[in-house]
């Protein structure tokens, strides 16, 4: 997995959502594939029968709230920060619709 | 093309948005159909800085849904990212449960011509809403209003051999219960309730299953029922005509839409390999861990079940099929139902006369019986009258007329003030018209005297029919009797 | 005015010696004079600071009750709100982002009377360890200028070095609060994780961020995390754990506390690095401290877990940001598609997109799907080892970077760069409290630190336990000189 090519350099990027220059691909990956050399040596671990750790205070117990409404903002503050907006919505170029 | 070779598999995923206050992880207001951008806070339009806060009423209606289909409750359920871009989305990825679901397993049983029917579902899991997008001549517009707001999302078991009736009495009785919990408000229109089905089919005797396509968001159960029909006709189609292509060639993975003009099933697009949603444990919320005190006590706020209150009505108050499944489909009409039956004795009878005479009546005004001003108790006056023989069947009908025009008058007060409705009481009027009809029927009269019971209330029915339904029944029985 | 601690500034103001303005504008002047040369802010609002500093002045007038911080200016690092303020990330994207809300740090630190003076500069979105990689400015560090004061929150330690202002906070995610605050002689603390609010701090690693105040002293350090360490409700790991008193708490001596060194770890130590380290351990068996070797062998795989964890965390916090609700949309961006890749591209630097793409790989299922997962294996194995290390010893030390404070732009390389934070990430990854105290100076004058661990919650402990080691050396508390220039 240490060479990563130009091909899979661009499709990250596409999943990601950033347009990279032909420039930037070839220096992204040079660095990538030093960092993913480096993150390899996580293989030297023997991780079975491991738990997964995505909370680390085990005993911390979930907050949760009251089914209250508050705290709206207010649409003028909402659709001041958008770069574009129209009838209340925020306004962008033509969607190709998904449904 | 011989059908009989093939088989059915189905698979139903529901979203069933639920009715909370408040959004999922949002305190926003949990509201369809207001002006765009006013149901929002700074968490479910994804600004930077938020995080999100779960909310426990929504976690409480998952629970209980969770128990009405008699599923395990996970002690402990967590949540992931899964990640998209698209305008919708405020934070370009969905908090969802992707492999440590709230609810796993359930089942769902109704009857299907009289059959019982069970599904058995895989799973059903939390997760939020995206927003809407309009679109417009030129660009998009983006409404945040249901960004946020709380899913269940249902999956089933493949249904292998399932027929398309089937699959709407599970997605109508899913409907129902989640009505009766009071979860949803399961507006197809609306779209907080949507479903899709994945449909395959394989021949008989296959143990592997084919290759299945997506069919999404049809609002109505009768859509679907052609959208399954359309659908497995035009997968048999292509593989009997094209016997030496692959199933990957003919029913490539894809979605597809119901085109009620054409009445079949349109592409919408093809699923170029799995969608890449880079799921991982959401580190923003700790696990979601129940005690089992809390998920015994959700259970006992489990009201009754519609498939219970199906077989209740059956078993004890002996209505048909039909008219159970016809109340119980709607809880409020059957809590009407059960309302008014507290002061009526007659099921049937008051079961027709609110399913039938009444919703009748409502059923183009774009109102329901139970929306009306007409108090349950009121038709069950009405019906009461009708068993005293107060008044006849047919000045009944009349009085519901009026009953529906004045707005939920009382149906004795009705009948008080309108003389038409008095059922004439003159003895000697009845009897003259009792005598009438004993003359012209004389054959009848010696049937009668012969042992024929019918011929009693052919008699009686033709005193009624010559003093247009006015006469009192009771005392043309009375009469009729004393004369025979 | 600029070599008085917080604490005495707050007595100052409160005795009436000095009003909030007096105390507001000096500092004013100061950043207007000094921070030319060393570049710590990337923004001022003299409106509503000496407005707010008016009121205070008010309010004290009025016999109003004042705050545990009343009349201190603070320096708030730019990745966290203020209301009505600017929160930029030092990026172009949020170059002109209005916050909409007060974070609760914030909030919490006015709430005290605090005077929050500016926001600082920061690696862009905190993903640096040098300010290198901040959109807008560089940040030079006050001790010496031709090197970097660390990142990601250089602004807000070099402010604080350089004396203009007595507190600051920034954000640690991996070191970047610890990691200034060696390379610039601070005190720098990251709290347990939970312990202070992470509402309003523009999310980078969820799992791993902090909040982390700077101070000159651990006395400063105490007073304002006990301001920060409380239950937020908007925030769902935030620790439900009662107000502590941690100015209550300071040792004058170590007697009793058993200190774990994990000397396998300190072998590539340069022997500067080395005699200032065992000078420190000195320090703290003069003070009565048993000393004893531990094992963390297994945290030669904390830097790889660490970069997965954070890079996949971020790569998904930062995919909001594409220019349809806020920030700057591509002005060229004709498509939809444009809108997102276009906005991304030119907006974020090569340091962030850098990340998000190897993030994108890390969580990518046909990529390097599982290393994510293996990765979150090696966590809870980082995890056990402190956990049994703990059982032996109430601290465990090491220093807090491997080398002092490097020449800007020295470091090129993307891998030795995240090197930097090899002291650093293991307590983020766990969750554990650590402070980085001044312990000395190399040779070139750079300041160097020393970092102490403890456990889950005993952030209370763990400066008090600071503070006796920075009692026992008083003289490596300094002021750079350019701090002392006259203005």
């Amino acid at each position: 997995m240490s060479q990563i090519d130009d091909t899979t350099v661009a499709n990250l990027a596409k999943l990601s959502r950033i347009a990279v220059t032909e420039q930037e691909t070839k220096s992204l990956q040079k660095d990538l594939s030093k960092i993913l050399d480096f993150v390899e040596l996580l293989d030297e671990l023997d991780l079975e029968g491991c738990y997964l750790c995505n909370q680390i205070i085990k005993d911390h117990k979930h907050l949760m709230r009251d089914d209250v409404v508050k705290d709206l903002l207010p649409r003028d503050a909402f659709l001041k920060n958008a770069p574009d907006h129209m009838g209340g919505m925020v306004k962008v170029p033509p969607i190709i619709k998904k449904d | 093309m011989n059908y009989e070779d093939w088989e059915t598999v189905v698979g139903l995923e529901i979203h069933a948005q639920l009715n909370t206050k408040s959004k999922l992880f949002s305190s926003a207001p949990n509201s369809f159909g207001d002006e765009p951008n006013t149901n929002i806070t700074t968490v479910c339009t994804g600004h930077p800085g938020t995080l999100p806060i779960l909310n426990k009423e929504a976690v409480r209606k998952a629970v209980q849904w969770g128990h009405a289909i008699a599923a395990k409750i996970a002690p402990v359920s967590r949540f992931d990212r899964k990640s998209y871009f698209y305008p919708d989305s405020p934070r370009n990825f969905q908090i969802t449960q992707f492999d440590h679901p709230i609810v796993i397993g359930g089942t769902i049983t109704c009857l299907v011509n009289g059959k019982e029917k069970t599904l058995t579902l895989d799973h059903t899991h939390l997760e939020d809403d995206a927003g809407t997008c309009r679109h417009f001549n030129g660009f998009g517009g983006v409404d945040y209003n249901r960004a946020g707001v709380p899913l269940i999302e249902i999956v089933s078991k493949p249904c292998i051999g399932v027929t398309p009736k089937e699959i709407t009495a599970y997605a109508k009785m899913i409907r129902a219960i989640l009505h009766y919990i009071d979860a949803s408000d399961c507006n197809m229109e609306e779209g907080s309730l949507r479903i899709d089905v994945n449909v395959s089919v394989r021949k008989k005797g296959e143990t592997e299953l084919r290759n299945k396509i997506e069919i999404k968001n049809m609002n109505s159960f009768n859509f679907i029922e052609m959208a399954i029909e359309a659908e497995v006709r035009r997968q048999i189609n292509l593989y009997t005509k094209n016997p030496d292509k692959s199933q990957d060639e003919l029913v490539p993975q894809s979605t597809f839409r119901w085109d009620p003009e054409s009445k079949t099933t349109k592409l919408m697009r093809l699923k170029e390999g799995a969608e890449d949603y880079r799921y991982f444990p959401e580190p923003d919320l700790p696990s979601i861990t129940l005690t089992q005190e809390y998920i015994d006590e959700v259970a006992k706020g489990l009201p009754e079940l519609p498939f219970e209150r199906n077989k209740r009505y059956m078993e004890e108050l002996e209505l048909t099929l039909d008219q159970s499944i016809t109340l119980t489909q709607d809880k409020k009409l059957s809590d009407y139902f059960e309302e008014a039956l507290k002061t009526c004795s007659n099921a049937r009878n008051l079961c027709n006369w609110i399913i039938i005479e009444f919703q009748g009546r409502f059923k183009d005004t774009g109102m329901t019986l139970y929306e009306s001003n007409i108090l349950p108790e009121n038709v069950a006056k009405l019906v009461n009258m009708i068993d005293s023989k107060k008044i006849t069947g047919k000045i009944a009908k009349s009085v519901a007329d009026d009953m529906v025009a004045m707005d939920g008058k009382d149906c004795e007060v009705i009948v008080d003030e309108n003389p038409d409705y008095q059922p004439v009481r003159d003895e000697g009027l009845i009897e003259k018209l009792v005598d009438q009809v004993l003359e012209e029927n004389p054959q009848s009269v010696e049937d009668f005297k012969n042992g024929k019971e019918k011929a009693f209330g052919f008699l009686v029915g033709q005193v009624m029919k010559i003093s247009r339904g006015k006469a009192s029944p009771s005392l043309v029985n009375e009469i009729l009797k004393k004369k025979l | 005015m600029y070599e008085k601690t917080a604490t005495e500034l707050q007595h100052l103001f409160v005795s009436g010696q000095l009003s909030a303005v007096e105390i507001t504008n000096y500092f004013l002047n100061r950043i207007e004079n000094i921070d030319k040369k060393i570049g710590s802010f990337l923004q001022l609002f003299p409106e509503r600071t000496l407005r707010k500093a008016k009121e205070l002045d008010e309010k004290k007038k009025s016999g109003g009750k004042l705050g545990k911080l009343a009349g201190i200016p603070i320096a708030i690092k730019d990745n966290i709100h203020i209301k009505g303020e600017r929160t930029t990330c030092a990026s172009k994207l949020l170059a002109n982002y209005e916050a909409l809300f007060d974070a609760t740090s914030t909030r919490l630190l006015e709430e005290e009377d605090a005077i929050l003076i500016g926001k600082t500069n920061l690696d862009e979105f905190a993903m640096g360890g040098a300010t290198e990689y901040s959109a807008f400015l560089k940040t030079h560090n006050p001790w010496n200028l031709a090197c970097t004061p660390g990142g990601s929150s250089g602004g807000s330690a070099a402010a604080v070095a350089a004396r203009l202002a007595p507190l600051s906070i920034g954000s640690d995610t991996g070191g970047s609060v610890r990691q200034p605050a060696s390379y610039c002689g601070l005190v720098g603390y990251k709290p347990t994780y939970g312990r202070i609010s992470r509402y309003g701090l523009v999310a980078f690693g969820s799992s791993l961020d902090q909040i982390g105040p700077f101070a000159y002293t651990t006395q400063d350090m105490a007073l304002i995390a006990e301001v920060l360490g409380v239950h937020c409700p908007h925030d769902s790991n935030s620790l439900n754990h009662p107000k502590e008193n941690i100015q209550g708490q300071l040792k004058q001596d170590l007697k009793g506390v058993r200190v774990g060194v994990p000397y396998h770890f300190l072998t590539n130590l340069s022997d500067e690095m080395k005699k200032s380290f065992d000078a420190s351990i000195s320090v703290l068996k003069n003070l009565g401290a048993e000393i004893i070797e531990i094992n963390l062998k297994v945290l030669k795989y904390a830097m790889p877990t660490y970069y997965i964890i954070a890079t996949a965390e971020a790569s998904t916090n930062l995919a909001r940001f594409d220019g349809i609700r806020y920030g700057n949309r591509n002005q060229y961006a004709m498509t939809l598609d444009e809108v997102y890749d276009l906005t991304r591209e030119h907006g974020f630097g090569a340091e962030v997109k850098r990340r998000i793409i190897l993030g994108t790989s890390v969580l990518s299922s046909g990529f390097s799907g599982s290393y994510y997962k293996k990765a979150l294996g090696a966590r809870g194995r980082i995890l056990d080892a402190f956990t049994t290390s703990f059982e032996s010893c109430d601290l465990v030390v090491m220093p807090t970077a491997p080398t002092p404070a490097f020449e800007t732009g020295s470091i090129q390389d993307p891998v030795s760069m995240y090197l930097m934070d090899l002291y650093t990430v293991h307590a983020n990854l766990t969750g554990l409290p650590a402070i980085s105290v001044p312990s000395g100076f190399a040779q070139n004058g750079n300041p160097i630190g020393f970092q102490m661990i403890a456990k889950h919650r005993q952030d209370g402990f763990l400066i008090g336990c600071a503070h006796a080691f920075e009692q026992a050396r008083p003289e490596n508390i300094q002021i750079p000189s350019i701090a002392k220039e006259a203005v």
